[in-house]
């Protein structure tokens, strides 16, 4: 047992995390006792403990867990121990529970992670609907309906989307571009390893006196100021996740840029590299910026400082600015990597060259600039200073503009291919139906005298899950089902997966398309009860949205069966030509005996014999019996 | 391997398939009746938005089904690859300018009915302080509009015909002053004086909604606006007035004092 | 799954222990260019506290500092000469050790962290005798936050500079390896203008 506390692992970062706590108890009773609270009870008071441990625990946590094992010893000055690469890959279920540097096995964590979360916040939803099925429901209370929805969006936002596209990244981006991995492995795994935690806090929040934060994931100032205690687990989580995207993006950009394999220039990168490059920039400019709020709301909270404090000279619309500063480019840190796994699933599937494939990357680099300029087209109706509607507006509308460039691309992408209409492609096109209706609507929003009329009601929830499940949702299943072969070595099963398609694409649009009449049609967003007049549609909305949550069921049911049981998956199902396909499935440990040289383009399908990547010293062109090669690229690792 | 046949078809599919799109945006009965001038600008905005994007939506639903239907793998053909198409810069244009142009053509035109929505009008105008606080709403008719002592009252009734002004302000946190019949809402928000204009031009009682989360009680944060002629708009005054005795004094949610 | 990877490690394992050297395509030192990037979500950071202070002051138009409360120009001042004058010496130590003097890195690398430990403590100390609370005013909120925040990041960059200190001590680095010097250095640099910028905008103007 106590080499078990001393060597770094679960055991101890459980117990350091209890320590965490104490340590705030202790820190508390210090401060409290300084600050002259006079009579001894009042030194322990345990809201500001709760308060303080939502910062300690976790750090205490991951230092037990040994996330900083190897920086103290460097820190320290004392010897390092050479990377001896045991802790490299996983070969029981248990290496998925420890600090685990390889990109591979981080990937995976990641991935079934916020998977988990989907499943959670999703059972929220539910919860939801269950209230909203008739109105003046008494299923759950006001408050706690609005913790539902709060962190519904909270977890679905924060610990499904944007971790999972980082989690499916970490896998294939380093093969990809023919890095045995990422450049900061250690950071990588804590990246990982702060996403849990964030998760289980904004959960526990439920369980924190008072109830869970109830004030949206948008958390408004003044509102979240003298809100219980749940809120801090809200900030202090976010805190926590927006860390760890920052240093995963720093990690991706590092790794792109420094580790690309030899001939890989920018324009042979495929273009879910190109998506990540993008969405990284993003972050590394765009989050310092809601962890900035989130300390101007804590502070407020916990010290009494009067940032949003009206009476005191406070700004209260200045929250919203910083919070949307961040959040507009957040929803583009949601969609570009989708954008990324659509183009590779197209020009596989569709056994053509990505149409136009500069423009698809300029396009991106296009999105991350204007989606700086955008963020008060969700304040058009804040009473802000109205002239800044104006030019707001306008990159708004025509940041539209970039994204009908790659939908019109991918279209001509399909035209004259060969498609194979696969789970993967299924979700692919389904995708590019429902997000151009999303898309649409945010024009439509983006129109300031409608805007008026609809911000904030049931038409903002249509366009919010148009764009986020049929838009960052769909790309997210036809990623997981393109790289599953490649992750797991084992091929899902084709007829459930087209039933999964089928029957969430159908239930999609039943529970969501109803919601944009409701909101024009005057019902308010974040209300636990209704007017009479809209109870039909909410009750067929309701009965739509257990279906489609029963859906997610079939894809879990095939996911784990499969993984568990299903057939051994060859090296290059797809018949791809970018380079994570030229390795065995999965991958081997290190990625690759030799870095491969890359010759090529990554789309070339069609051209007889091209090549993309190759494992043969020597760079040959393009065009000279490369096909050949290309295959035995494949035989040599699947034997 | 495309045939003229199953192009023309499908042209002639999709533009059927626009017809009935636009038909229905016109049968659905998307939104509540309109009780202001500034609801038929919007109302017309959005059939304008829709007509607009119809088309847009069709044509890529189109292309996605042509291809799967006229491209999609046949047996004997699964190790072939489609022919090796790297871009064409005429069509890439046409796909950048034409967007754009549809879109500045849009947010212009929605930039005239935010205009013609917010423009002082030639004729009287009455304004309305409204106070927002957890959770309810409550009214002040300054003397420029009673013509006697301000009036505090949780009613709120406004001539038919006649711009009101509403100034809106916040006790607590914030709240939003939503009427939907009038399709015109703004955030209420301590600290700041908020306005918006409306000319009702329907006789009728329709809600008045708090649109923005104000805590537990923001889904019972309703009130009502009752559009009524001028001449029983002055007679509700009066009797409000006897009532409260022209005094206004502890109403709750006496608007804080400007800042 | 566990099969499968289990039976590459095995199949690999005897061509090769360790991963292949990853192929360099930048000239840029990884470790550098993650400071780099770093410094910009960093600056971020700034920026949003510094939007605070442009709604308080600007957009708002509140007068500054609060009315009847007075920021010490001069003595923050001086600790503007220290903090800058720390780095000097700092890029003193990095040439020391360029040269292979390894007397002048520790030395410098000492000097350095007593510079900043005086920077904080004047700082805690202006805290102490500046007669307003943050809690008072917006602009006292925003004077804590901003002064607050950048020394957080002096205190960062301290624990940075006591690292390489410690380690400069163990005899570590040398002419050919002085990345370690090096990107912590760039941080504390970073730290230093970002003081000049607060400190015009808060005390100065
Ligand atoms: C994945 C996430 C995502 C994405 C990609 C988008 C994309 C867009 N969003 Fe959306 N948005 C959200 C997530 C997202 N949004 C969320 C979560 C909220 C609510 C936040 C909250 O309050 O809780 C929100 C709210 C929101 C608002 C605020 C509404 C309000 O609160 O009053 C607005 C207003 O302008 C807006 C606009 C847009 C626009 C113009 C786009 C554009 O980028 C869309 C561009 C795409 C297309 C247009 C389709 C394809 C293009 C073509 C086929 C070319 C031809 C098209 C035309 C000519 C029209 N969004
Ligand atoms: C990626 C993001 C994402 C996703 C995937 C979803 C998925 C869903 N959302 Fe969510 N939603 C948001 C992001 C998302 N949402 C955001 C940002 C908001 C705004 C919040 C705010 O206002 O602050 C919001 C708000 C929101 C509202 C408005 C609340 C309100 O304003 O009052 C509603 C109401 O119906 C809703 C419903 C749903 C439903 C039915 C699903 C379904 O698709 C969920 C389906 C998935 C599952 C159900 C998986 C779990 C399934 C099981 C565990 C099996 C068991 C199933 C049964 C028991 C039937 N969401
Ligand atoms: Cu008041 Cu919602
Ligand atoms: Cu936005």
């Amino acid at each position: 047992m106590a080499a078990k506390l001393r060597a770094p692992g679960l055991y101890r970062a459980f117990f350091a995390f209890l320590l965490g706590i104490a340590f705030a108890a202790g820190l508390t009773w210090l401060v409290r006792m300084a600050t002259g609270h006079s009579t001894y009870h009042h030194f322990l008071s345990e809201e500001p403990i709760m308060a303080v441990s939502l910062i300690t625990a976790p750090i205490f946590f991951l230092v037990g867990l040994g996330g900083f094992d190897y920086w103290l010893y460097w820190a320290s000055g004392r010897p390092t121990r050479p990377e001896d690469h045991s802790s490299h890959g996983a070969h029981t279920w248990k290496d998925y529970f420890r600090i685990n540097t390889d990109h591979k096995v981080i990937g995976i964590q990641y991935t079934v992670t916020a998977f988990f979360f989907l499943f959670v916040g999703g059972l929220m939803a539910m919860l939801m609907r269950i209230q909203l099925a008739q109105p003046g429901a008494e299923f759950v209370s006001a408050n706690t309906y609005n913790g539902l929805f709060s962190v519904h969006a909270s977890l679905l936002i924060f610990l499904f989307v944007i971790p999972v596209f980082a989690g499916l990244a970490n896998y294939v981006l380093p093969l990809m571009i023919g890095a045995p991995d990422m450049a900061f492995p250690r950071l990588n795994a804590l990246s990982y390893w702060l996403l849990p935690l964030a998760g289980l806090m904004m959960l526990l929040s439920f369980a924190a006196p008072g109830g869970a934060f109830a004030d949206g994931w948008t958390a408004y100032a003044p509102l979240s100021i003298d809100a219980p205690i749940g809120q801090d687990f809200f900030s202090v989580g976010v805190q926590l996740a927006g860390a760890s995207s920052i240093m995963t993006a720093l990690n991706f950009l590092v790794t792109i840029i420094t580790m690309r394999a030899p001939g890989m220039s920018f324009f042979r990168m495929p273009l879910l590299v190109w998506a990540n490059f993008a969405t990284s920039l993003l972050v590394v400019i765009a989050t310092p910026f809601i962890a900035a709020s989130q300390f101007f709301v804590l502070l407020d909270r916990g010290l009494g400082f009067n940032f949003f404090d009206a009476g005191k000279g406070g700004d209260v619309l200045m929250y919203q600015h910083v919070f949307w500063f961040y959040s507009h480019p957040a929803v583009y840190i949601m969609m570009l990597p989708g954008f990324g796994i659509i183009s590779e699933i197209i020009a596989v599937k569709a056994r053509k060259p990505i149409f136009g494939y500069r423009m698809m990357a300029f396009s991106l680099l296009a999105i991350v600039g204007l989606g700086f300029t955008v963020w008060a087209h969700h304040m058009f109706t804040s009473g802000m200073a109205a002239w800044i509607r104006i030019p707001m507006a306008i990159t708004t509308a025509i940041i539209a503009v970039p994204t009908g460039i790659k939908i019109f691309s991918w279209l001509a992408t399909l035209w004259r291919g060969v498609l194979h209409l696969d789970t993967p492609m299924l979700f692919s096109l389904g995708f590019l139906a429902t997000f151009t209706l999303g898309g649409i609507s945010g024009v439509m929003l983006a129109m300031v005298a409608f805007d008026i009329h609809v911000s904030a009601s049931y038409f903002i929830v249509a366009h919010i899950h148009y764009v986020l499940f049929g838009g960052s949702l769909m790309t997210i299943f036809a990623g997981v089902y393109y790289w599953f072969p490649k992750m797991t070595g084992r091929m899902y099963d084709e007829r459930l997966g087209k039933w999964h398609f089928w029957s969430t694409f159908v239930l999609f649009n039943l529970t969501f398309g109803p919601m944009h009449i409701l909101g024009l049609q005057g019902m308010p967003r974040r209300v636990p009860t209704y007017a009479a007049k809209f109870a039909d549609l909410n009750m067929f909305i309701s009965i739509a949205s257990f279906g489609l949550g029963l859906t997610t069921l079939i894809f879990l049911y095939n996911m784990v069966t499969s993984w568990r049981g299903g057939p051994r998956a060859v090296a290059n199902p797809w018949r791809g030509l970018t380079i994570e396909w030229q390795v065995s499935s999965p991958p081997p440990v290190f990625n690759f005996d030799r870095i491969p040289t890359v010759v090529g383009s990554p789309y070339e399908y069609g051209v007889p014999g091209a090549v993309h990547g190759t494992f043969a010293p020597a760079p040959v062109p393009a065009t000279v019996g490369g096909a050949s090669r290309g295959s035995d690229v494949v035989h040599r690792h699947t034997e | 391997m495309v045939s003229r046949r199953s192009i023309v078809g499908t042209i002639a599919a999709a533009l059927i398939a626009t017809a009935i799109g636009i038909v229905l945006s016109y049968v659905i009965h998307w939104f509540p009746v309109q009780a202001s001038t500034q609801a038929h600008h919007t109302d017309t905005l959005y059939h304008v938005l829709v007509i607009a994007s119809v088309p847009i939506f069709v044509l890529v639903v189109t292309v996605i089904l042509y291809s799967v239907w006229q491209f999609r793998v046949k047996p004997g053909q699964e190790l072939e690859d489609g022919p090796p198409i790297h871009g064409n810069t005429r069509l890439e244009v046409i796909w950048t300018a034409i967007p754009a142009m549809i879109l500045l053509g849009l947010v212009s035109y929605s930039f005239v009915v935010l205009h013609e929505n917010e423009k002082k009008p030639a004729g009287p105008e009455m304004v309305v302080n409204v106070t927002g606080q957890q959770f309810a709403w409550s009214y002040e008719y300054p003397s420029s509009a009673t013509g006697g002592a301000p009036l505090k009252t949780t009613q709120l009734y406004v001539p038919d015909n006649e711009s009101v002004h509403f100034e809106i302000k916040s006790l607590d946190v914030i709240h939003a002053f939503w009427i939907p019949a009038f399709r015109l809402q703004i955030d209420a928000v301590p600290g700041i004086t908020t306005s918006y204009r409306a000319t009702p031009d329907r006789l009728g009682s329709y809600p008045v909604v708090c649109n923005l989360l104000c805590g537990v009680g923001h889904g019972l944060m309703r009130s009502t606006v009752h559009v009524v002629t001028p001449s029983a708009f002055q007679a509700w005054l009066k009797s409000r007035a006897s009532a409260s005795g022209g005094a206004s004094t502890g109403q709750p949610g006496a608007p804080a004092s400007a800042s | 799954m566990e099969a499968a990877s289990v039976a590459h490690a095995a199949a690999h394992d005897d061509h090769h222990h360790g991963p292949p050297v990853a192929h360099r395509s930048s000239r840029v030192e990884p470790q550098l260019l993650g400071m780099l990037l770093f410094i910009i979500s960093e600056v971020m950071v700034f920026g949003a506290f510094f939007t605070a202070y442009f709604f308080i002051r600007v957009a708002q138009g509140d007068a500054w500092p609060a009315p009847g409360t007075h920021l010490p120009l001069e003595v923050a001042g001086v600790n503007t000469a220290i903090l800058v004058s720390s780095s000097f010496t700092l890029h003193w130590a990095e040439q020391a050790l360029k040269k292979g003097n390894h007397f002048g890195l520790k030395a410098g690398m000492l000097t350095t962290f007593l510079l900043g430990c005086a920077f904080l403590f004047i700082q805690i100390n202006e805290y102490a005798n500046i007669g307003f609370a943050p809690q008072d005013t917006a602009q006292a909120t925003v004077f804590y936050s901003l002064t607050g925040l950048h020394g957080a990041h002096v205190f960062i960059g301290l624990v940075l500079l006591l690292i390489v200190t410690i380690r400069a001590f163990r005899g570590h680095y040398s002419p050919e390896e002085h990345r370690g010097v090096e990107v912590p250095g760039i941080y504390w640099h970073f730290v230093d203008i970002m003081w000049i910028v607060v400190y015009t905008t808060v005390y100065v103007i």
